[in-house]
């Protein structure tokens, strides 16, 4: 009994002592910085200057408003891909040429995938050149600089996480219970409705927060694909630590972000928790 | 035979000392740029140090910002010995009091180097620059026929949604707020009319990174903006239709500079680095890898290189807009929250 606590108490220590090196201790930096001045007094003056400042509200508004829509969009497109991935698809090659094909784009920086972006969505890009051959549009259509051209590019990158994650939800669902429902009477739409969707509503809500999250704190992809013309959070964050050095103001800036975001991903932790219960 | 033994040791030790005298230990740690800036400075002034005295040099890569952070954390025991940072972020390793006074006796070619290039206050000589950049005029040649003779071309009609300057992200961006301060003839210290005149810019874009901006000329997005000499030649020399020009007001410029670290392991031969990156044959070479306009007196280069220079083709370094950074840096929140306000925002 001793001999395996001390086993466990080795294993723990490993993951517990990384964890505080590299996760704990750079946080508690920043924490400490938000609450501080130059001369080390205690000051919440910082936090007072983010709070009181209706400029900080509505770059807020706009951050969660992105990053919304953004889920939004990848559940609407990243559900129905999981859906034929682990439910269409019945040859297993191609099944596995999909996934790879989610996946590949993952190992790829950021940085590449919007400065591609970039060129695909400029006024002579491909896109503009598209919609004007096809009659769509006469002049070319703005899309760097908008909140609209960020959102193609976060849902670009965040798709895969939604469709790993529904699709491994899908695939762990027990046939027999769509089976027992077609066996009762209850048409295709019904059983999709009260029985496979409730039953991989974790999978994708765990999906939808990491979509939510990564695209809260997103800072490569807006900041090139808004041209500088739209302002997110993280940008605010970027430019007290790059630019002004006011570590004070941008760790204060950081922890606003991450208290805001664990708020809302709690209360979407609540809803997939109700949505299990009502299944 | 134990004392023998010993004695072996000792001199096998003293042997290894001899023959290689750059053990890691006694390695010169020297912090850099990234990129195409780092292999420069290693070719133009490590590899020739290192030829002469045997000693390595380790580079620690990163932005001036980035080793100005460094430098501020290992103030007690610092393990780097020179640093190159930019200007601006010189004077604030100044202030926070990391940097080492450079003296003639110890950096003999500061005798050779442009008067403006010493950076000096009450503690002595605490930056040398090693070379100028600018920030100039780009333009699509395919596009502009003629090269554009003024700043105030960006806000031509025609270039409407083509045109691109830096955002207060990039090192650049609170400088040029200060450019336009000068040649709109702005009142001291009101940045109004600075604000009201780029809110009439119908920019494509205002970049963060000097990769962003040259990202925007080569696709086209951008036919006209600010952009770093050395960014637009590095298109240029792929084969792209842009040019460069020192338009009638000048260019705003700044230089990457040279600092001995305080109580750095290695002063003595930290000095000789210095030095080593003060001689003309440094500059030259730094002028033409990365068009950095010499800060070394009487520096003659190629023709082609002279018309890549921050200064133009017959400039000088009297062209450039050196800017106060102390002014800059005590202005740098203000200007920034006022931009984020003004123009980030709809």
């Amino acid at each position: 009994m001793a001999a395996s606590r001390t086993a466990l108490a080795l294993l723990l220590f490993a993951p517990l002592a990384f964890f505080a090196a590299f996760f704990l201790a750079p946080m508690a930096v920043v924490a400490i910085s938000s609450v501080t001045t130059d001369g080390d007094t205690l000051t919440f003056a910082h936090y007072a200057r983010i709070l009181l400042d209706e400029y900080h509200w509505d770059v807020l508004w706009v951050t969660f408003r992105i990053a919304l829509m953004t889920t939004l969009i990848c559940m609407l497109v990243g559900f129905p891909l999981a859906w034929y991935l682990v439910r269409i698809v019945r040859w297993r090659t191609w099944r596995r040429i999909c996934v790879i094909l989610v996946i590949v784009p993952l190992f790829t920086s950021n940085i590449v995938r919007s400065f591609g972006w970039m060129v695909l969505l400029g006024r002579t890009g491909l896109v503009n050149q598209a919609l004007m051959t096809l009659g769509l549009t006469e002049r070319p259509i703005r899309f760097l600089g908008t909140e609209t051209g960020i959102l193609i590019g976060l849902v670009y990158i965040l798709v895969p996480f939604v469709v790993l994650a529904v699709g491994n939800a899908l695939a762990t669902i027990d046939n027999s219970y769509e089976e027992a429902s077609a066996d009762l009477g209850v048409g295709p739409a019904r059983t999709f409705w009260f029985v496979t969707l409730p039953l991989c509503l974790p999978g994708a809500v765990s999906g939808a927060i990491i979509v939510f999250a990564l695209a809260v704190s997103a800072y490569v992809t807006p900041a090139l694909l808004s041209g500088g013309q739209i302002t997110v959070f993280s940008m605010l964050i970027f430019q007290q630590y790059s630019s002004v050095f006011d570590f004070h103001y941008g760790a204060a800036l950081s922890i606003t972000l991450l208290v805001l975001t664990l708020v809302l991903v709690g209360i979407a932790g609540r809803i997939g928790d109700a949505g299990r219960r009502a299944a | 035979m134990a004392r023998m033994h010993g004695l072996v040791t000792a001199s096998a030790l003293a042997l290894a000392a001899t023959i290689a005298p750059a053990s890691a230990q006694d390695a010169l740690h020297v912090a850099w740029y990234g990129g195409n800036w780092g292999d420069a400075f290693k070719s133009c002034v490590a590899d020739p140090f290192t030829k002469a005295t045997g000693v390595t040099v380790v580079p620690e890569v990163g932005t001036s910002t980035v080793t100005l952070a460094k430098l501020q954390q290992q103030k007690d025991a610092p393990t780097l010995d020179v640093a190159w940072m930019d200007g601006g972020v010189s004077e604030l390793a100044e202030a926070d009091g990391v940097l080492e006074p450079l003296t003639e006796a110890g950096v003999p070619n500061l005798a050779n180097t442009l008067p403006q290039a010493i950076y000096k206050n009450d503690n002595g000589i605490y930056a040398v620059g090693t070379g100028y950049y600018s920030l100039g005029l780009t333009y699509n040649t395919k596009e502009i026929k003629e090269p554009p003779a003024s700043w105030n071309d960006l806000w031509k009609p025609e270039y409407a949604d083509a045109v691109t300057i830096p955002s207060p992200a990039n090192s650049s961006g609170v400088p040029f707020l200060f450019f336009l301060h000068k040649i709109l003839n702005a009142p001291a210290g009101d940045f109004a009319p600075v604000f009201a005149r780029i809110k009439e810019l119908k920019a494509a874009l205002f970049f963060d990174s000097s990769g962003a901006a040259s990202n925007a000329f080569q696709s086209g997005e951008v036919v006209i903006g600010a952009h770093f000499n050395v960014g637009a030649f590095d298109l240029m020399a792929k084969g792209l239709p842009i040019g460069f020009t020192v338009p009638k007001e000048g260019v705003w410029a700044t230089d990457a500079r040279l600092h001995l670290v305080k109580n750095a392991p290695h002063k003595e031969m930290a000095q000789k680095f210095i030095d080593t990156a003060l001689t003309p044959e440094a500059s030259k070479c730094l002028a033409e890898k990365l068009f950095l306009g010499p800060s070394v007196k009487g520096v003659t280069v190629s023709a082609e290189t002279a018309r890549k220079l921050p200064w133009g083709e017959k400039g000088s370094v009297d062209n450039l807009y050196l800017l106060n950074w102390t002014e800059v840096n005590a202005k740098r929140a203000e200007l920034v929250d006022t931009w984020n306000r003004e123009i980030a925002h709809k």
